[in-house]
């Protein structure tokens, strides 16, 4: 379970984040909309710390989070992928793959080898293994980031736009690795602009303006009877695309 | 890669220990700047002449073995005051401002200080110096002229050669030096007035409170003044000048003047020696400076990239920023000069290593820019996923960063290095024979110019020619891999 308490992050002078409270349950599959540059990345960023909260706590199982104390700890638990896939360019699949567990001695590294070959299996990428990034399409390499992710086994998986950067055609490809994950039953906070998919795939949808949360519900609440008019609004724009 | 650095600093380590071998023998050491015939000038690439005979008497007086080094006029002074040097012998006037810093001994040179003119010049007397008149700068003829004739326009050049070559040319109308040099350097479409401007005359120097050498030079010198050894020394140094100009034979064929010059500036008396030793001295120099400016600036490099990380490291990153500003803000040749008179003031080092330091010092102020400029390429998103993964800032940098980061960083360092060799040239100033003093020194002998600073200006184009086809050789791996 995640916790996040009056979450506030200021840029300089400019607030992004005006105190966030969410909870986030085991199993839950959270979207997160809302306009562009509303906060939704410096908000998902905000909870493994890769931005630094300004005030307010993110509290992991119990535990908060604390800059200088358990950070290692808790980004092992919570898993990222980012729109920009951000695979190693210096390194094959494979050592992309396996570079943090055995780097923070969760396998070694035949153990950590032989669970990335089986991953590699299950998105049919196994002959891609020995590859650098630069010689796969955007859809192949967003996966194995995704699996870069998962083999640290962690509690929670975070999404920033994984499908934003890619051709249509392959968005399918990624958002099936998607699903089988969540099969498994993994907690996820997905931020997208991928409306249909959100209202399909997720169990609570967020709604974000301005730095506040607006509107949370079911996607059914959320894109059938949303109460506020800029939620309201938004949808409608989104719609017109 | 380790095995590279492996070999680097094993490399460095040797040059260091070199530095601090001790010797046993007692030592008096002499100073000088060896272009001053017959005074101090190279034979067979050692330092001979007038003024090293009555210093190796001294040493013999003293029983101390003699040991010469040749530096920048300019830096004469201080050799002697912050104790690196026994006794500059250098032609050296007397002044009272030199008396200040310094302790003469008694003249053992009297010399004239004469005027040279072209044959068709107007100037026949002293009364009508008049116009532009070149002189070596620092000398008494520079300071003489400055306080005594207002309104002529001095040019100073740094050495007297190119005095003589600027009348040679009619850029001057006059030039004024010490009589001995003038005689044997002016040519045919020259004269010298027969009244001298003044009269100078030469004493030794020895730093203020060592006085049992005050007393031996002195001692040394009257005696042999008496017996007039001092002028027999003189005439024996004129003389074997005159033995060395006969080899070579006048001709106007093109080819054969050519050959007569590169015969007197390379081969004549083995002065290919100083070209070989400027060379490897250069080279020396340059690598190991580039060495320690790759270990001081990664460090720098490193500090200061943590901080732009992680905001941490606050005051030693304020100190890093402030040493390379201060580096990359002050001349080069200011901070060699620092290091080697200040830095290791009255300790005896070896020339090569004070110039590893300084010029790699100087060098990692850039290459900390060269790295950190490097390291700032690397795509941000994927030192982001890094630490997502739950790596920290070592792990980060050692696995992602710098592998992507070295192919930026080393065709620059290679071009930092392609600098450096020519960076070299400074270390003239404090007398390292690399190849620009190498050059010095044969000019100073064979009173040609020209012909051995080309000489080595295409060695200097042929190493950085090698060097940059490396480098753009390197860039083309770099970016395949
Ligand atoms: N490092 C930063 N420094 C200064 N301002 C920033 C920084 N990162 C983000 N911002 C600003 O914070 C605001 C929120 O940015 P954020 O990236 O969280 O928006 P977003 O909701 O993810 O937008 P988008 O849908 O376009 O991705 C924006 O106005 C952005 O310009
Ligand atoms: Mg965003």
């Amino acid at each position: 379970m995640l916790k996040i308490k009056n979450l506030k992050k200021n840029f300089g002078k400019k607030k992004v984040l005006k105190g966030i409270d969410l909870t986030i349950n085991d199993g839950d599959i959270i979207g997160i909309i809302g306009p562009s540059g509303c906060g939704k990345s410096t908000f998902l960023r905000s909870l493994n710390m890769l931005e630094v909260p300004t005030s307010g706590s993110v509290i992991l199982d119990g535990d908060t989070i604390d800059l200088n104390d358990n950070l290692n700890d808790l980004r092992r638990k919570i898993g990222m992928v980012f729109q920009q896939f951000n695979l190693f360019n210096n390194m094959t699949v494979l050592d992309n793959i396996i570079l943090a567990p055995v780097k923070q001695k969760l396998m070694n590294k035949t153990d950590a080898t032989q669970e990335a070959i089986r991953l590699l299996k299950k998105i049919d990428l196994e002959d891609k293994k020995d590859n650098y990034p630069r010689e796969l399409s955007g859809g192949q390499r967003q996966r194995i980031a995704i699996i870069r992710a998962l083999i640290m086994k962690p509690n929670i998986m975070l999404f920033d736009e994984p499908t934003s950067a890619l051709d249509p055609e392959m968005i399918g490809e990624v958002t099936k690795l998607m699903r089988e994950i969540a099969k498994n039953g993994m907690t996820m906070v997905i931020v997208s602009h991928e409306m249909s998919f959100i209202k399909d795939f997720c169990t609570r949808v967020i709604f974000i303006d301005d730095g506040n949360i607006v509107e949370e519900g079911t996607p059914e609440e959320i894109f059938e009877h949303p109460k506020d008019q800029r939620v309201k609004t938004f949808l409608s724009k989104v719609k017109d695309i | 890669m380790k095995r590279i650095f492996k070999l680097l600093v094993i490399m460095l380590s040797i040059f260091l220990l070199s530095g601090c071998e001790t010797e046993t023998k007692d030592k008096l050491t002499m100073v000088t700047e060896a272009g001053f015939y017959p005074y101090e000038y190279y034979s067979n690439g050692e330092v001979v002449g007038v003024d090293r005979d009555i210093v190796k008497r001294i040493a013999e007086y003293l029983d101390l073995e003699l040991e010469i080094k040749d530096v920048h006029f300019d830096s004469i002074i201080s050799e002697v005051k912050s104790g690196k040097s026994d006794i500059g012998a250098a032609g050296i006037s007397y002044t009272e401002e030199r008396a200040l810093e310094v302790d003469f001994t008694d003249n053992y040179i009297v010399s004239n200080q004469v005027i040279i003119v072209r044959n068709d010049s107007l100037i026949n007397n002293i009364d009508e110096v008049s116009g532009k008149i070149a002189v070596q700068l620092g000398t008494t003829a520079d300071s003489y002229l400055s306080e005594n004739y207002p309104n002529i326009e001095l040019i100073r050049e740094n050495k007297f050669l190119a005095c003589i070559e600027d009348l040679r040319q009619s850029k001057v109308d006059a030039v004024v030096m010490d009589e001995v040099p003038a005689k044997n350097i002016m040519d045919n479409t020259m004269r010298i007035l027969e009244e001298p401007l003044f009269s100078d005359s030469y004493g030794m120097i020895v730093a203020k409170d060592n006085t049992t050498l005050l007393n031996a030079a002195n001692a040394v010198i009257n005696k042999m003044k008496e017996s007039g050894e001092i002028d027999a020394i003189l005439l024996k140094h004129l003389e074997s000048k005159e033995e060395t100009k006969e080899e070579v034979k006048e001709s106007n064929n093109i080819f054969v003047k050519i050959y007569n010059r590169f015969y007197r500036s390379v081969i004549l008396d083995g002065r290919y020696k100083f070209i070989i030793t400027g060379f490897k001295n250069t080279l020396l120099i340059a690598l190991g400076a580039v060495i320690l400016g790759i270990l001081l600036g990664t460090i720098l490099a490193l500090i200061r990239n943590f901080h732009d990380n992680t905001n941490k490291l606050k005051i030693l990153n304020k100190l890093a920023k402030l040493y390379i500003d201060i580096i990359r803000g002050t001349p080069s040749t200011l901070q060699l000069m620092i290091i080697y008179y200040i830095i290791f003031g009255s300790s005896e080092v070896n020339m090569i290593l004070v110039g590893i330091m300084a010029f790699g010092i100087n060098s990692s102020a850039y290459v900390a820019e060269i790295i950190r400029s490097g390291l700032q390429s690397v795509d941000k998103g994927q030192i982001e996923a890094g630490y997502a993964l739950s790596l920290n800032y070592r792990q980060v940098m050692t696995y992602i960063v710098f592998p992507q980061a070295i192919k930026n960083i080393l065709p620059s360092l290679g071009n930092e290095f392609i600098t450096l060799v020519k960076e070299t040239s400074i270390g003239a100033y404090i007398g390292i024979v690399e190849l620009t003093k190498a050059s010095d020194i044969i000019a100073s002998r064979t009173y040609d110019y020209f012909f051995p600073l080309i000489l080595i200006a295409i060695i200097y184009l042929i190493i950085t020619f090698i060097l940059s086809q490396l480098v753009a050789l390197m860039e083309k791996r770099l970016k395949n891999a």
